[in-house]
């Protein structure tokens, strides 16, 4: 005795090239559904990791204290404000912060530089914080200070290759005729920190006689918060000024959802062209066996037999189209993202298609319920043939 | 807007120098009529090891220093900047700085030359150092007037000893001061690279 499965899949064996077809067309489907949906996943990770490797995404400043080296040098290193070092403590204590670190930058009149002198900054830095703050930070040689009171520095690039310094060697601080070593030199970086000589704040509060002083804090915070929230909640603090990046992270965060929507319209209109094609595919199969499935009915096949035959050749075909699609999409994930890294214009570091086993399952889950939506019909079509209307039909052609 | 950008462009400046790897006077038109009061204009040209023979060139400037090329500044394909001075139509001279490592931090070394390789001014454009002032004074500038890369042929520039004039030049920090030795071998290499570019070209 056949069963329904047995039968289905001996149907499909029957018409082998448009079985292959259609398998072949949901499996594309199925690749660039996956892909893109691969692709949401890893490209707003990889941007929500540029954004996290930015470092901290709110610096909080002592009212009127030039917080970036161009207003430093226009001011000719002048100009430092101070907040208490203890402000470190009330901000910790906010949930909305992950993590911060406290700042302490001091410049000095170095007279032997140029024909009258210049400014020499030194950004004095928490040892345990900073480092994770700015994780691009990578060390051409040596490593960060031995201790938060080390009489050590840590140079960046440019700043290194100007005083031809290497790890071992000594820096002077001028008009206070401290050495200090210089125990790290920073790889390039493209950043204002290629030019800045780090040392442990704490060392600059005793050269410098600033003790408890600081001048900011680089606040990092939780991918949930607010920045324009918890950037009007620091107003609150007297004498200081905010500087953020969350117009940065807005603007960011609208590409993701931009990014999002497409993403999400293309996976629709794929999902929509495999759901025709099933229905297409099925439905050609049921007319062809018009005077078959009448005649299975006259047999004493059901309508429920007849619709749970069309229904599982559909599910067959989505199976293996699915199972196909997913193996491809998983396959070309590096070559589909070295594509879309090629194509657009701006794209982040990492990998831009993430695909992981809940991800395969869900989109093969979605495409089943497609696929089975789509058999209903033909299904139900095939169900409804009448024995006598299809026996009738074949009258002609004998 | 272009003020602005200027400003811009001024206020970066320190930082920006990081971004160049030769040795640039920082005003050269002021610098220019300091050394050579005479002078109507000067012209800019720049030049490296690597594009006057490179590696045979480079041997030949090590073994006439005698020392090896190290660090970040002393690479085959560091570009030096040469401003060749004039009076009218005429060639009155040369400046020319080095980089040179220094106790704590870089030495820029300028020297202003004749048409015939001699020294007629020597000055530091940065110098970190305890003793900055010392090293700063005419009278240790002085001590180079006059001299060429002939005088400094058999100058030790690690032990400060030779035969020629240079060794004669006087220590005018303490023995334990290595900017001295730092100075000697700055000088002598900025003779022998201009002797490679511009005398014995």
């Amino acid at each position: 005795m056949p069963t329904i499965s047995g039968i289905a899949y001996k149907n499909l064996r029957r018409k082998r090239i448009r079985s292959i077809l259609t398998i072949l067309g949901i499996a594309l489907s199925t690749w660039v559904l996956v892909s893109l949906l691969g692709f949401n996943r890893g490209y707003e990770n990889s941007l929500n990791k540029d954004i996290d490797n930015l470092g901290f995404q709110v610096l909080l400043t002592a009212k009127g204290c030039p917080y970036e080296a161009a207003t430093l040098m226009l001011q000719g290193g002048q100009g430092l404000r101070y907040m208490p070092e203890n402000t470190v403590d009330s901000l910790r204590a906010d949930k909305e912060v992950e993590e911060l670190t406290p700042m302490l930058m001091q410049t000095v009149f170095d007279p032997g530089k140029g024909e009258e002198g210049g400014v020499v900054g030194y950004l004095g830095i928490d040892p345990a914080t900073y480092p994770k703050m700015k994780p691009y930070l990578t060390f051409r040689e040596g490593k960060w200070f031995s201790g938060e009171n080390s009489m050590e520095a840590v140079m960046g690039f440019e700043s290194a290759e100007l005083e031809q310094r290497e790890v071992g060697d000594q820096i002077l601080i001028p008009g206070k005729n401290v050495e200090v070593t210089v125990v790290g030199i920073l790889n390039r970086s493209g950043t204002q920190d290629d030019g800045t000589i780090f040392m442990p704040y704490k060392s600059l509060q005793k050269i410098f006689g600033v003790q408890d002083k600081l001048t900011s804090v680089g606040i990092k915070l939780k991918k949930t918060a607010n920045i324009n929230a918890y950037e009007e909640k620091l107003y609150t603090i007297p004498d200081v000024q905010v500087v953020s990046i969350a117009q940065v992270k807005n603007t960011i965060s609208n590409l993701v959802s931009t990014a999002r929507v497409m993403v999400m319209s293309i996976a629709i209109i794929a999902i929509l062209i495999a759901m025709v094609g099933v229905m297409n595919t099925i439905l050609m199969s049921v007319w062809e066996r018009f005077q078959e499935i009448g005649i299975m009915k006259s047999m004493g096949a059901t309508t429920s037999h007849i619709f749970r035959l069309i229904w599982l050749e559909t599910t067959i075909l989505c199976l293996f189209g699915g199972i196909i699609g997913s193996l491809l999409s998983v396959v070309l994930a590096k070559a589909t993202g070295a594509l879309i890294r090629y194509i657009l214009p701006y794209s982040p570091t990492g990998s831009l298609i993430r695909i992981d086993a809940p991800l395969v399952l869900e989109s093969m889950g979605i495409i089943l319920f497609i696929g089975l939506l789509s058999g209903i019909y033909p299904s139900l079509r095939a169900a409804r043939i009448k024995p006598i209307e299809a026996i009738r039909s074949s009258e002609g052609e004998l | 807007m272009i003020k602005r950008l200027v400003l811009l462009f001024l206020a970066l400046s320190p930082f920006l120098a990081y971004a160049a790897t030769g040795c640039d006077l920082n005003d050269p038109d002021r610098d220019v009529k300091r050394l050579f009061p005479t002078s109507t204009g000067y012209k800019t040209s720049y030049a490296s090891i690597q594009k006057s023979g490179g590696k045979a060139t480079l041997a030949a400037v090590e073994k006439a220093l005698g020392d090896k090329f190290g660090g970040l500044y002393e690479t085959i394909d560091a570009p030096y900047t040469i401003y060749t001075i004039y009076k009218g139509n005429s060639v009155i001279g040369y400046v020319h700085g080095v980089n040179q490592k220094g106790a704590y931090g870089g030495l820029q070394v300028f020297l202003a030359l004749d048409t015939k390789g001699k020294i007629t001014g020597f000055y530091y454009q940065k110098l970190s150092s305890k003793n900055a002032a010392k090293f700063k004074a005419a009278a240790f500038a002085n001590q180079f007037t006059g001299l060429s890369l002939a005088d400094f042929a058999t100058l030790d520039i690690k032990t400060g000893k030779g035969t020629g004039k240079a060794a004669l030049i006087k220590n005018p920090s303490t023995a334990t001061d290595k900017d001295f030795l730092n100075t000697l071998r700055g000088v002598k290499k900025n003779l022998v690279l201009m002797n490679v570019f511009i005398y014995n070209k």
